[in-house]
């Protein structure tokens, strides 16, 4: 339980998904502007990364890795399918989101359409992606610990874009020079915030 | 008085619209409104004339930090007769510190205040006064033996990327001065934490560790009232917790500083400090709650950083959240990071991220809870 609980704090704080590795910036700047709809992508981040880290996990076990394949029959012993990976991960985010979207226009039809073409573009999202491969990679040892690794970095980069839209909605009537409006200054607020976010770097829980 | 005030009015029309040095206006206008209350007035809307405008705040800040800067002197000349074992009188103390210290307030003021007037001809903006707490906060929280291009450095990034890339003071979201130690504490990390920096040409023998490494690796501690005297390694002005309280008196008297946040911090502080003791893992976690109140920069930061008008929490109930939060997370920076013992700066500036957040549901809040009282009556 304490694993969990420690998997979970350190990939919303010390591993944040946007200021340590600085994935998934597209969509966090691009739908930043307001804090309303960064929480409905912030949540829809959560969900889409609660879900597909475990199924990949499952995925990743049972069916691609080395030797994954032995418990249909010993003779699959050796195979190692660990090369499609990357298009079976794609396929179950893709799929995963568009349940999102679906579940997302019948019952937020404001949200939807002020997410516009970046609720698809989750899909595509690096956060998601890499989601599924740092799983993989950091070789969790039970699908319980893929779940709280999925839902602590998506609440990280939850955390990240409301953050950032509060300070846009802040920052809207600034006298920001004239070249560093819009995305210019985002860029400078996130590095910035990634300064602060150093802070948890390093912490041994 | 007369005579500065006939001097300007001397030299007034030609820095004005059409003179010979108009372009240097804006610098002649941050010389006059520093010794006379400017007469402009708003030009649009309903304003309150009040005779505080933000120069005077600023300096009210400023007089608040003397006590502080004064110690800070003082210390910097007894921690270093008592590394090498000999004894001086008060003045002596005083005078190699004052001498260490001054230029770095020099170097401090001159780079900031020289580039916001850059930014101000450049922008055709007025110099703003934001960076009048800035300059001296800056000198107050780096180490004695800070090398000064690195403050030179770090202020410039501060002023340019903290301030004026956002439009300049008022408009940034990081408070600048911490912004400045933040940038010193990842670009030359060996010469901000570690036990040679604090003590000004100490001899090799004498652990010149701050209370808070000390306490990272398991020593013993200095006791407590020393701790808030202030007779302990440490950045300049952070020392004494007492010339930080007289500093605090003031600003709460004027109103300038925000007793809501001091307390919060404060008790944040202390919430997290007894969570530690209840556990007690470890030796540091075993440290009295109150102790972490002394140590380090908690009680400065706390005082004059957490309370920045600018970068903090503006609405009522978002200040206690925002205090209570940079005390809890400071002190469990503290105790669980071994790499940066110092958790105030980080624990600060990580809420100066998240303050907009906090002030736009506490907003969102207040808004829900009238539309509600105005549905009930309709």
């Amino acid at each position: 339980m304490e694993n969990l609980v420690n998997i979970f704090v350190k990939s919303i704080f010390i591993d944040n998904m946007v200021f340590a590795y600085f994935l998934g910036m597209c969509s966090y700047l691009a739908v930043s502007k307001t804090v309303k709809t960064s929480v409905g992508l912030g949540l829809a981040v959560v969900f889409v990364l609660g879900i597909t880290v475990p199924v990949d996990y499952l995925l990743h076990n049972f069916v691609l890795r080395e030797g994954a394949l032995a418990w249909l029959s010993p003779k699959f012993a050796e195979v190692d399918l660990s090369f499609l990976s990357f298009i079976m991960f794609i396929a179950i985010i893709a799929s995963m989101v568009q349940l999102v979207e679906m579940i997302v226009e019948k019952f937020a039809p404001a949200l939807y359409s002020s997410l516009g073409i970046f609720l698809p573009l989750i899909a595509v999202n690096c956060a998601i992606l890499g989601g599924s491969l740092f799983m993989q990679e950091r070789d969790y040892n039970s699908i319980a610990e893929a779940t709280s690794f999925g839902l602590g970095s998506g609440l990280g980069f939850f955390l990240a874009i409301i953050g950032i839209a509060a300070i846009r909605e802040k920052i809207r009537y600034s006298d920001i020079p004239a070249p560093l409006r819009g995305l210019g200054i985002t860029f400078i607020i996130t590095g910035l915030m990634g300064l602060a976010f150093m802070s948890f770097m390093g912490i041994k829980i | 008085m007369k005579f500065i005030r006939k001097q300007l009015d001397k030299m007034k029309p030609s820095f004005e619209k059409g003179g010979k040095l108009s372009s240097f206006h804006s610098m002649f206008d941050a010389i006059e409104t520093l010794f006379f209350v400017p007469k402009k007035t708003a030009q649009s809307g309903i304003h309150v004339h009040d005779s505080k405008d933000s120069k005077r705040l600023m300096i009210i800040v400023v007089l608040a930090m003397v006590p502080a800067l004064l110690f800070g002197m003082w210390n910097t000349g007894y921690q270093h007769f008592l590394s090498i074992n000999e004894t001086a009188d008060f003045w002596t103390m005083f005078w190699y510190g004052f001498l260490k210290v001054l230029p770095i307030i020099i170097v401090s003021y001159g780079v900031g205040l020289g580039l916001e007037i850059v930014f101000a001809q450049l922008r055709g903006h007025d110099v703003k006064e934001g960076f009048f707490v800035s300059g001296m906060l800056i000198p107050l929280i780096v180490p004695v033996n800070a090398p000064l291009w690195m403050v030179a450095v770090a202020t410039a990034f501060a002023v340019v990327i903290g301030v004026e890339a956002f439009g300049g003071a008022g408009m940034n979201i990081l408070n600048p001065a911490l912004t400045a130690r933040a940038f010193l504490f990842f670009a030359y990390p060996s010469h901000m934490s570690g036990d040679a920096v604090w003590i000004a040409e100490k001899a090799d023998a004498f652990s010149g560790a701050t209370p808070l490494a000390e306490a990272a690796a398991g020593n013993s501690l200095p006791s407590a009232l020393d701790m808030f005297y202030g007779f302990i390694p440490g950045s300049i002005g952070e020392t004494s917790t007492l010339a930080i309280l007289i500093g605090a008196a003031i600003l709460i008297y004027t109103g300038v500083g925000s007793w809501k946040i001091m307390l919060s911090v404060a008790l944040g502080g202390l919430a997290m400090g007894y969570i530690f003791n209840a556990f007690a893992a470890n030796q540091f976690m075993e440290i009295p709650a109150h102790y972490h109140l002394l140590m380090g920069g908690f009680a400065f930061g706390a005082i004059f950083m957490a309370t920045d008008p600018v970068s903090a929490a503006q609405t009522n109930k978002g200040k206690w959240i925002y205090g209570f939060l940079i005390g809890f997370i400071a002190v469990l920076i503290r105790v669980l990071n071994p790499a940066y013992p110092e958790g105030m700066m980080l624990a600060i500036l990580l809420l100066n991220v998240f303050a907009p957040l906090i002030d736009h549901y506490v907003v969102q809040g207040n808004i829900k809870r009238r539309l509600k009282r105005v549905k009930v009556k309709a």
